[in-house]
């Protein structure tokens, strides 16, 4: 008993004194380490961030730059989800934000942007078509929430074809039952294997499909 | 611990053997996970709270419409995950803030037809979809209320960060979205608990933080209610110590902004009527434990040590005395007994401390007092080793002013 309070309070007396150290050890486990949100900056940027908690830079050492190390912890822990829906939602702003760039770029001009998700899941389709539009509306570009629908008998046929080869008939398809028009723009989000974790996409402009990643 | 509960909780869920399992069990399993689920929306409500008054604030400043325009809240989708209680909530809170800021020229109006799966038949074919989008099919039904908008509330668990996207849509065929706005708790302030009927910016909700984190003062003024109670020895002596009751008053200085580390000085005093008198300097220094800044919203628990001096007179004194009068002692030396007995020695405690808002305090200690080692009527509650003994446990109670 009594060794075992000395333990203690030598473990409170070295701990209580250091900042609070994300690394597995013997308070938290692996698991609980892999749920947190780890990015390293500037102890200034971390006090502007975090005050209270991370303290200003002293002056003296103004020339030096220190680095914090802030953690936050994952609003879904690792296993709550499962793994490649995760990794496309947790990406969601940056991936989908570097596809809008990249299409707003090659599609200058008034046009009317429409944009669809092709995904196995479709609550995540739905998440990832509703962050394109937000981001391309937010670039200042004229978007439109009507989705471009083809034939049934389009669609059954598609549905028999590689994905390279699928969607550019598609667009085709789009521009020829006019569901696109002349100043009309289609932004196709898609996982093209289902093994895979990174989202592809491609523009379809005047019926030409173009793939951008 | 979460994720491996949610997992076992899932996998009994889809298992096969779920069959098998009783219903008293099953429905136990059930609410485990209703409770898990729960746990995690009531972590994330906050945050989607405070992105949704940043929404409104924003439109309170730069409104979408110029006049007063009726909006369908047309859907409201939470992370992957969760399920419609979180929508409820956020809906709920969202009309509030609409309807307590009436600066965003937004009034809901009720569309039922709106969110529900609609039929519509026409010279291009039979269309099911909601009724958002088949506008045109909506009018024709004359279920819009007078709406030609929509809104739409879009959030989503992007990694550490909660993300709002929001837009307005103009329910005409084209559905063209007129105003678009992403906000995320990674760039946003943190959870502020603003009110409804009175939003503040980001930066000036940041700044009342602020102002709260450097206005709890430096100084406070403690005031202890203490209990001390001294051990018996292993053979019962003559004489027993009775608990010792303080009254403590003194300074405390926050040696950090954060109060982390804390510095107290401060008097007390003891009385009990024909027994004692006692004074006692203490000085302590503590330390939080519970996170690296002082909480203004939830306990904090410290670790503290400390030192005092402690002068006790009165025959109540006698315990703390190395040698202990018997029969013989009285009978040979009675004028010594007009003497009034006293004794200072000196203590060092540690202990833990509970404190809430900065305002009351619970703490527990246990205190060493190595000149007691020598008086037969103290015995010790813990001995370390042979080292350091604890002759005394007490509790106290503390309103810091």
């Amino acid at each position: 008993m009594e060794t075992l309070l000395v333990l203690l309070l030598v473990q409170l007396s070295v701990s209580s004194g250091r900042p609070y150290d994300p690394a597995p050890g013997i308070w938290h486990g692996k698991s609980e380490a892999r749920n947190l949100d780890c990015s390293r900056m500037s102890q200034q940027r971390a006090h502007e961030l975090h005050p209270g908690e991370i303290p200003a830079p002293p002056a003296r050492l103004a020339n030096q730059e220190s680095d914090a190390l802030v953690c936050t912890r994952r609003i879904m822990s690792q296993g709550e989800r499962p793994e490649r829906d995760e990794v496309i939602l947790s990406s969601l702003r940056e991936s989908v934000g570097e596809l809008a760039e990249v299409a707003s770029a090659l599609g200058q001009g008034g046009l009317t942007w429409h944009v669809d998700a092709f995904y196995p899941q479709p609550e995540v389709a739905a998440k990832i078509s509703v962050a394109a539009r937000t981001e391309l509306a937010e670039q200042g570009r004229r978007v439109s929430d009507k989705v471009p629908v083809l034939a049934a008998g389009d669609i059954v046929v598609l549905g028999r074809m590689a994905p390279k080869d699928a969607y550019p008939l598609a667009c085709k398809r789009y521009f020829a039952q006019r569901a696109l028009g002349e100043n009309d723009a289609f932004l196709g989000i898609m996982l093209i294997d289902e093994r895979e974790t990174q989202l592809h996409a491609g523009l379809c402009l005047k019926g030409e499909w173009r793939w951008l990643r | 611990m979460r994720p491996a509960l949610l997992a076992l909780t899932l996998a009994l869920v889809s298992s096969p053997a779920w069959a098998g399992v009783s219903p008293e069990v099953a429905e136990a399993q059930r609410a485990q996970m209703e409770k898990l689920r729960a746990e995690v929306a009531g972590q994330i409500q906050l945050q989607a709270y405070d992105l949704l008054d940043e929404l409104v604030y924003g439109w309170t400043r730069q409104p979408v419409f110029e006049l007063e325009t009726p909006v369908v809240l047309a859907d409201v989708t939470v992370p992957v995950g969760f399920g419609s209680g979180l929508a409820a909530l956020i809906e709920n809170h969202f009309a509030e803030l609409v309807v307590k800021n009436p600066r965003t020229r937004v009034t809901l109006a009720h569309c039922p037809q709106c969110t529900a799966v609609v039929v519509h038949s026409g010279a291009k074919g039979t269309i099911v979809s909601r009724g958002v989008d088949q506008p045109e099919a909506l009018a024709a039904a004359g279920a819009l209320s007078g709406a030609r908008h929509a809104i739409f509330l879009d959030f989503e668990a992007e990694g550490s960060a909660l993300v709002l996207r929001a837009r307005i849509t103009s329910l005409e065929p084209a559905l063209p979205i007129i105003h678009a706005r992403t906000l995320t708790t990674s760039t946003s302030s943190a959870a502020l608990l603003r009110s409804g009927d009175q939003l503040k910016s980001a930066a000036e909700a940041r700044k009342e933080y602020l102002d709260a984190l450097q206005g709890r003062g430096v100084f406070t003024v403690p005031l202890r209610f203490a209990v001390r109670s001294y051990a018996s020895p292993p053979s019962a002596g003559p004489i027993a110590a009775m608990p010792f009751i303080w009254l403590q008053a003194g300074a405390e200085v926050a040696l950090t902004q954060a109060r982390a580390w804390t510095g107290t000085f401060s008097l007390g005093v003891t009385w009990m009527p024909q027994l004692h008198t006692g004074f006692m300097g203490q000085a302590r220094i503590s330390r939080l434990l519970t996170g690296s800044v002082a909480s203004l919203t939830q306990p904090d628990l410290y670790l503290f040590l400390g030192g005092s001096v402690i002068s006790i007179h009165g025959q109540g004194a006698r315990v703390f005395r190395s040698e202990v009068l018997n029969l013989e002692d009285v009978l040979s030396d009675i004028p010594s007994l007009l003497i009034e007995p006293h004794a200072t020695f000196a203590a060092f405690p540690i202990g833990l401390e509970l404190r809430v808002g900065n305002r009351i305090a619970a703490s527990v200690f246990l205190e060493s007092a190595p000149a007691l080692d020598t008086a037969p009527s103290i015995g010790t509650h813990l001995n370390l080793l042979g080292i350091l003994k604890f002759h005394t446990v007490g509790a106290e109670v503390t309103f810091c002013f």
